[in-house]
């Protein structure tokens, strides 16, 4: 291993000579064939996502619309797998006979809209407010840090289930959004604000260690700023918790999205997410099992790309991950 | 559509001798009869349920029809019961703890019963006259005794305050006690309740638990729902909400002194909470013989288990006590445009939503009005609706579109909210995963008629105490109604009626209320039973007529237990097992 | 470190204090009306004052406040005449619904939740972290890929699939649990044996999706960590690369896996709630579930959120003294 680690450090150094840092990350990246191929994968996903009414137009399908010509007379799928056919390549829903590609690509726009919004600001303010707190310290940290706590001892997933109904009611009165949009807004405010002190104790407990080190010593002993070793010392080194973090919060709350969609707290029919996708085929895993089996596999697949990318970038733009 | 458990299902139903055509279709697909002659002592009998608790245990509150049958058959008994075999002959009514099933006088307005001697408690101790009394004193305590049946509160001859409240605060308080004992008095073994109107029928509102005796020093208020005292053949060991509940044998219990109970197992087990797949495979399976199936299985399992063919003696499917039906709220601001209301029903697809839960085989029939034909003399065969030639079962959106049309000169606000793509009418219905289904459905088929519907998804438990709630309550609401016994007075009135129980359609907004209310009114006090029933068959007609609901169900139930239980049939009047049979084979 | 300690401890009583009242503001506000949902037929203001009264709602939200605190430290009592009874000190209130005291229905859930938190806490953390460090270990090489695999398995599958998978395909149809006895409680003290086999499958469930997070964090953190200078230096001063790894890397490395631990521990001992559904365990999570979803039952909601703060507040005091033990970079102030 010490053997391996001298050889890439050489190697390193010759090709990653007089290279910005964004540079060598990128040359990283592209060397790695494994984080490309996931990368394209999810790039694959996520424009599907965002194309959806597109696509859906194309194939001469609708999200909305019933199939009942797809369903026998006990509403279920006609033919094997689902009632897979070249019209509905991924089937239909049984009981309603909704056509399963057009409400898997509507709903993982929903589940990335939710996933991608909240994993993004939980990740802001949690890295802001996790930075300050563990480099100040002292009263700073002692505020936020009990304001945190406070936060952090609700039972987040318990408090969203209790309050959601009330709350989705008030924000369509309070006339900011209605149905799914209000639901979805209840949501996200719900997740970020119960999830960002979680992340922010992590960045603080690292931010914590990170200034009893030698390198932010050393800025401090040279005079620089607060400011400057928050930006240039601590957040660089950061990054990589950041990137591990969003590899694993993405999937993540993609799943905490189906858990309260199968909570019944989330967004509801007509609309379809992989959440209330999955909670309903699991009641058909004997009579449709190919219902269960696609929409599992398209979302592991998912969550797959996702986390090699996440690794993969990890890898990319940490400056000593490959030492 | 809506698939409800139990607690969203209020009451029970007795079926009559007069079977209609709709009912005669077969009801029975299979029976394991009631002659015991196999009948076998001891073994535990399990059942399993995907509820957490029982709504209510303590005699006083109990009021759906499986709880009721459950632990009258079990743990207490009634002054008169309801017999306990298959078939129409299960409607009529035996002593149990009296000696008669009552005698009425002065106008029916006095019932009179003697008790059997020899009854006793769990404890050894006599079941007395003054516990009867005491009993029926409970459900005054309107703070402590909550959800039972109102019958005897209603109909005791004890004044009443202005508020429609009674002066007798129940036996806690014991304000207004001197009123109820003299409405209700003991004189030896025999009780005498005086009644403020002729109540022909008050015998089968005995039938109500609510009538049962209760020993006063065993009585523990709202814990009594817990454990309460047994004086049937069986005593609760132990109750654990979300776990279970264990019977035992009541040792004091004598088969001398009952004519109604035969109690086979030596130990009876419900196990609450089981999830749904788990409560399904173990029926599938047969993984434990000796179990009975306190719900039903989800549509695509209960399709398995009716066409395995090795299953044939596991299983009835008949008939449920319930019209399930859509209410519209006729307030204004909400469905108060006939045309409207008409034009969603024309629209809406019933093939699919029959497709949706199995087919029409477990669904039940599309109905034509708020009484279920099992009601017997109460029902007929309505005009309009159903019968409609415009009517078809996949959906009549031409239909719909040219009430519509009409609708858009009569009532211009009302079409606005039905068809302008940013208001859309607002249905209620209880949160499940057939239920979005059915939303779905619903949905797409209203589109075609270009009906803008939204759907507000409520917790199940929380479904009912919402739309009840006249402010809470949206422009549809899905609801579920089965007659508390065989005469429509207990359901035309508590449906339609402002002082009703169960009223959705908060039609006393409608202008054709006035009309309707005094009919019914009349209709209630009438004590020529056919002039009665006439009475009813026309407000059947009457309400069909307003739309107040629409597409009533005659819905279906299905029964599973496993291979090891016998002496299963279904116990008419309650709408359930008759559980008092069931033996481990 | 006393000082420290008092501090703490001090502050983690006021944060308890005002969550308890949070929670009681926030239930206030809400447009929802407990007192309303006990009653579902049409039932007269009279009865739902009633009702108000007896679930103790009729007061200001401070009076109530003021009982409820005052419950914890000398008991209720509830009803009048025969009907009364007490709920003894500590009373969290009386369910209405549930017709226990609320200490009591805490009593019987909490054993299982415990239970289920420990098991599971142990089997994810011990899978979770030694796959990370041989992942670690051997970056990039086979092992490092199979427990990758593990991960995304975890990770992405929900746990109401992976669990009811789990017991439908592995538990039941093996014939591993007897379905009728699912979820039922067995005292590890009584029967240890028939306590694991209650709950071997939700542990096994839980830890199937917690691990993944520690493989990768484990993974993660000794990667970097061993390519600090004092690591290094280790290297170079000659010592093995076991006692390196045992003496120095996972000390630092594990750092803030001690954080995620606590809190994930913490937060499943106020209950799983998907994991406890599928198993039939009666705990905390399904008590919890119940009370939001059916009756909006308030003594209920109130006592399970303040004992899952608790669980959470203690946890994060453990953690972070834990904290300064494990990393000896970390000073406490």
């Amino acid at each position: 291993m010490a053997d391996n680690a001298v050889l890439e450090v050489e190697d390193s150094a010759q090709d990653f000579a007089q290279r910005t840092p964004k540079q060598i990350a990128w040359m990283r990246f592209r060397r790695n064939k494994v984080g490309i191929a996931s990368a394209w994968v999810a790039i694959f996903f996520i424009m599907a996502a965002v194309l959806a009414p597109i696509i859906v137009r194309l194939l001469g399908l609708s999200n909305t619309q019933t199939y009942p010509e797809t369903l026998n007379e006990y509403a279920m799928p006609i033919g094997k797998f689902g009632g897979i056919t070249l019209d509905h390549p991924l089937g239909v829903e049984p009981g309603t006979g909704r056509d399963v590609l057009s409400l898997l690509l509507y709903g993982s726009r929903i589940s990335y809209t939710v996933a991608v919004i909240t994993s993004v600001t939980t990740i802001g303010l949690g890295m802001l407010i996790g930075v300050a707190t563990g480099y100040f310290r002292g009263r700073v940290d002692a505020i936020v840090g009990r304001f945190s706590d406070f936060l952090l001892s609700f039972p987040g997933t318990f408090m969203i289930i209790a309050l959601s109904l009330p709350l989705v009611q008030r924000v369509e009165a309070m006339g900011i959004a209605k149905d799914n949009a209000a639901r979805i807004v209840v949501l996200v405010t719900f997740f970020v604000f119960f999830g960002w002190p979680g992340f922010a104790r992590l960045i603080r407990s690292q931010a914590m260690s990170m200034r009893e080190r030698d390198f932010v010593m050393a800025a401090q002993a040279m005079g620089a700023s607060s400011w400057r070793i928050i930006t240039k010392e601590l957040l660089p080194n950061l990054w990589p918790t950041a990137i591990v973090f969003l590899s694993l919060s993405l999937p993540g709350f993609l799943s905490a999205e189906a858990v309260f969609s199968f909570l019944g707290v989330g967004v509801q029919a007509p609309a379809s997410t992989f959440g209330l996708v999955l909670s309903d085929a699991v009641g058909y895993w004997r009579d449709d099992p190919a219902y269960l089996l696609i929409p599992s596999t398209m979302l592991v697949i998912i969550v797959l790309s996702l986390n090699l990318l996440g690794d993969a970038i990890r890898d990319a733009l940490d400056p000593k991950g490959s030492r | 559509m809506s698939k409800m458990t139990s607690r969203h299902l209020r009451r029970r139903l007795l079926a009559t001798t007069a079977a209609t055509a709709l009912l005669a279709a077969g009801v029975l697909v299979g029976t394991a009869g009631t002659a015991n002659a196999a009948a076998k002592t001891g073994g535990t009998l399990y059942f399993i349920t995907h509820a957490e608790q029982f709504d209510h245990v303590d005699p006083a509150r109990v009021y759906t029809g499986r709880d009721i049958a459950f632990f009258n058959s079990y743990i207490y008994r009634n002054l008169v019961s309801y017999k306990p075999t298959a078939g129409s002959a299960g409607s009529s009514l035996v002593a149990d703890l009296a000696t008669n099933t009552g005698v009425p006088s002065n106008a029916a307005k006095t019932w009179t019963f003697t008790l059997r001697p020899g009854v006793t408690w769990q404890d050894g101790s006599a079941v007395t006259c003054a516990d009867v009394a005491y009993g029926v004193s409970r459900p005054f305590a309107q703070d402590v005794i909550t959800d039972g049946p109102q019958y005897l509160v209603q109909a005791l001859d004890i004044p009443k305050n202005d508020d429609g409240s009674s002066k007798y605060a129940g036996p806690y308080k014991k304000t207004g006690q001197a009123l109820f004992d003299k409405a209700v008095s003991c004189k030896g073994n025999t009780i005498t309740f005086k009644l403020n109107r002729s109540f022909a029928d008050f015998n089968y509102a005995l039938t109500y638990p609510a009538g049962a005796p209760v020993k006063k020093s065993k009585d523990t208020g709202d814990k009594y729902d817990l454990k309460p005292f047994a004086n049937g053949p069986y005593m609760i060991e132990s109750y654990k909400i979300g776990d279970e509940m264990v019977l035992v044998r009541n040792a004091a219990w004598k088969k001398s002194s009952d004519s109604v109970r035969t109690p086979y197992a030596d130990n009876i087990v419900v196990r609450f909470g089981l999830a749904e797949d788990v409560r399904d495979q173990i029926m599938l399976d047969n993984s434990i013989p000796n179990t009975v199936n306190l719900d039903g299985l989800m549509p695509a399992n209960n399709r398995a288990f009716f066409d395995d063919p090795k299953k044939a003696n596991q299983r009835m499917n008949v008939y449920d006590p319930y019209v399930r039906y859509a209410a519209m709220n006729v307030a204004v601001g909400h469905m108060d445009c006939l045309n409207v209301r008409k034009a969603v029903f024309f629209a809406i697809n019933t093939q699919a939503l029959i497709d949706l839960s199995g087919g029409s085989v477990y669904y039940g029939d599309p109905g034509d009005s708020p009484v279920k034909p099992v009601l017997g003399l109460d029902y007929k065969k309505t005009t309009g609706n159903i019968h409609d030639p415009a009517w078809k079962i996949t959906g009549a959106p031409d239909k719909a579109k040219e009430l519509l049309a009409a609708a858009k000169t009569a009532c211009p606000a009302a079409y606005d909210r039905a068809t302008n793509p940013d208001k859309g009418i607002v249905w209620d219905i209880a949160q499940s995963s057939t239920n979005q289904k059915a939303s779905v459905l619903i949905t797409e088929a209203l589109k075609l008629a270009g009906i803008v519907i939204k759907f507000n998804f409520i917790p199940s438990g929380q479904y009912y105490s919402t739309v009840m709630n006249t402010e809470k309550q949206n422009d549809i609401s899905s609801a579920g109604w089965g007659a508390d016994w065989a005469n429509a007075s207990t359901v035309i009135p508590e449906l339609f009626t402002k002082e009703g129980g169960f009223n959705l359609s908060q039609n006393w907004n409608d202008a054709a209320y006035a009309a309707f209310k005094k009919k019914s009114d009349a209709a209630k006090v009438e004590t020529n039973r056919a002039k009665q029933a006439k009475a009813w068959q026309e407000l059947g007609q009457y309400v069909m007529d307003q739309y107040w609901i629409i597409r009533p169900v005659f819905s279906k139930g299905q029964f599973q237990w496993g291979s090891g239980v016998g002496g299963v049939y279904y116990w008419e009047p309650q709408g359930t097992f008759g559980f008092g049979q069931l033996y481990v084979k | 470190m006393l000082k420290y300690l008092v501090r703490r401890i001090s502050a983690t009583l006021v944060v308890l204090t005002l969550i308890s009242m949070s929670v009681f503001l926030i239930f206030d506000v809400l447009p929802m009306d407990p007192a309303r949902l006990t009653c579902g037929k049409a039932c007269s203001p009279a009865v739902v004052e009633a009702n108000r009264h007896r679930l103790g709602l009729d007061v200001p939200v401070q009076v109530q406040y003021g009982r409820w605190v005052k419950g914890l430290f000398v008991g209720r009592t509830y009803g009048e005449g025969q009907a009364q009874f007490t709920c003894p000190a500590p009373a969290f209130g009386y369910s209405f619904n549930r017709h226990e005291c609320v200490t009591d229905l805490l009593k019987s859930a909490f054993p299982v939740t415990l239970s289920l938190a420990i098991g599971a806490f142990f089997l994810w953390l011990f899978v979770g972290v030694s796959l990370g460090i041989v992942a670690a270990r051997f970056k990039n090489r086979w092992p490092d890929r199979a427990s990758n695999v593990f991960v995304l398995v975890g990770t992405s599958l929900p746990t109401f699939i992976s669990g009811i998978l789990i017991l439908l395909f592995v538990a039941l149809k093996f014939g591993f649990v007897n379905p009728i006895d699912l979820g039922k409680w067995v005292s590890p003290l009584e029967n240890p044996i028939g306590w694991i086999n209650t709950f071997i499958f939700p542990w096994i469930t839980l830890a199937l999706a917690y691990a993944a997070t520690y493989t990768r964090f484990t993974r993660s953190n000794v990667i970097e960590t061993s390519s600090e200078d004092y690591i290094r230096t280790a290297r170079a001063k000659g010592l093995s690369e076991k006692v390196i790894l045992r003496k120095h890397t996972l000390r630092a490395a594990l750092a803030p896996i001690v954080t995620l631990a606590g809190l994930d521990f913490a937060g499943l001992l106020g209950g799983a709630i998907i994991t406890e559904g599928i198993f039939n365990l009666p705990g905390l999570g399904r008590l919890s579930i119940r009370a939001v979803l059916n009756d909006y039952d308030l003594p209920i909601i109130v006592a399970t959120t303040m004992l899952a703060a608790t669980f959470l507040v203690v946890m994060n005091l453990l953690v972070d003294i834990l904290y300064a033990y494990i990393d000896p970079r970390v000073r406490v102030a």
